[in-house]
């Protein structure tokens, strides 16, 4: 006894019909966020540099404001990494989602 | 970013203890001085502490006044000079020497200044630790974000 293969039976229309392909934000949303926290580390970096520069050249810059700006970036730049972290490890887990 | 104040709080209190420092080594090192620019023996100096708003200006200050920023730094107000009376001793064959050969010179005690630059080094070693557990405040803060 044989059992005859059949086509499958037509489909509804099965492409997706999103109104607009690439739903970009308006203000550039989560990049914008990212890249203004970037940037504001960055600076927050080249003052520490400066006034180390300056501490070192001899400008009569106290040693411990620029041992505090130093802090301060690496602060700023470690609670990047660990917010930068956070945000791959999500990515990651939605990632692993099955479909 | 509010923490941060609290280090520059402390920065204030450094700079402060180092300027005060600065004028004990200077009555230090000038306790024996009979000369100076403007005439007569070194005058020993003291650092006059005021306190400082973290915020410059009108606008930030009223602002402040209305939030929860009270917290203020220190700042140098001053150095004045102490108007204790020189100490003469007779010592004829001194350049410095007046016309009946005493040499007057500034009423400096060095013990008493050094105990008063050990105090300026304990404070400043003090301020430094505040701006260390400030700076574990901030870490740890950070650390709760960590899995």
């Amino acid at each position: 006894m044989t059992i005859p293969i059949q086509g499958l039976p037509p489909q509804p229309d099965a492409t997706f019909t999103s109104s607009s392909a690439k739903q970009q934000p308006e203000n550039g949303g989560f990049l914008d966020t990212l890249r203004t926290a970037v940037d504001q580390v960055g600076q927050i970096q080249s003052e520490a540099d400066a006034q180390v520069a300056s501490m070192l050249n001899g400008n009569g810059q106290d040693v411990h404001s620029a041992m505090i700006a130093v802090e301060k970036a690496n602060l700023t730049f470690e609670l990047m990494v660990q917010v930068r972290n956070k945000i791959i490890s999500a990515y990651q887990e939605v990632s692993k989602i099955p479909f | 970013m509010n923490l941060f104040r609290v280090l520059e709080i402390s920065g204030s209190a450094l700079m402060a203890e180092r300027e005060r420092a600065e004028v004990v080594t200077s009555n230090l090192a000038n306790a024996e001085t009979t000369h100076t620019a403007n005439g007569g023996p070194y005058q020993r100096m003291h650092v006059v502490f005021g306190s400082q708003p973290m915020t410059q200006g009108a606008f930030p200050a009223t602002l402040a006044s209305f939030t929860d920023m009270h917290a203020e730094g220190v700042r140098v107000q001053g150095v004045v000079a102490d108007g204790a009376p020189a100490v003469r001793k007779f010592e004829p064959g001194h350049p410095d020497a007046d016309d009946q050969g005493y040499v007057s010179y500034p009423a400096i005690n060095p013990v008493e200044e050094m105990v008063n630059l050990m105090g300026a080094a304990r404070a400043y070693q003090l301020n430094a630790a505040a701006v260390q557990s400030t700076k574990n405040m901030i870490q740890s803060s950070i650390d709760i974000i960590k899995s």
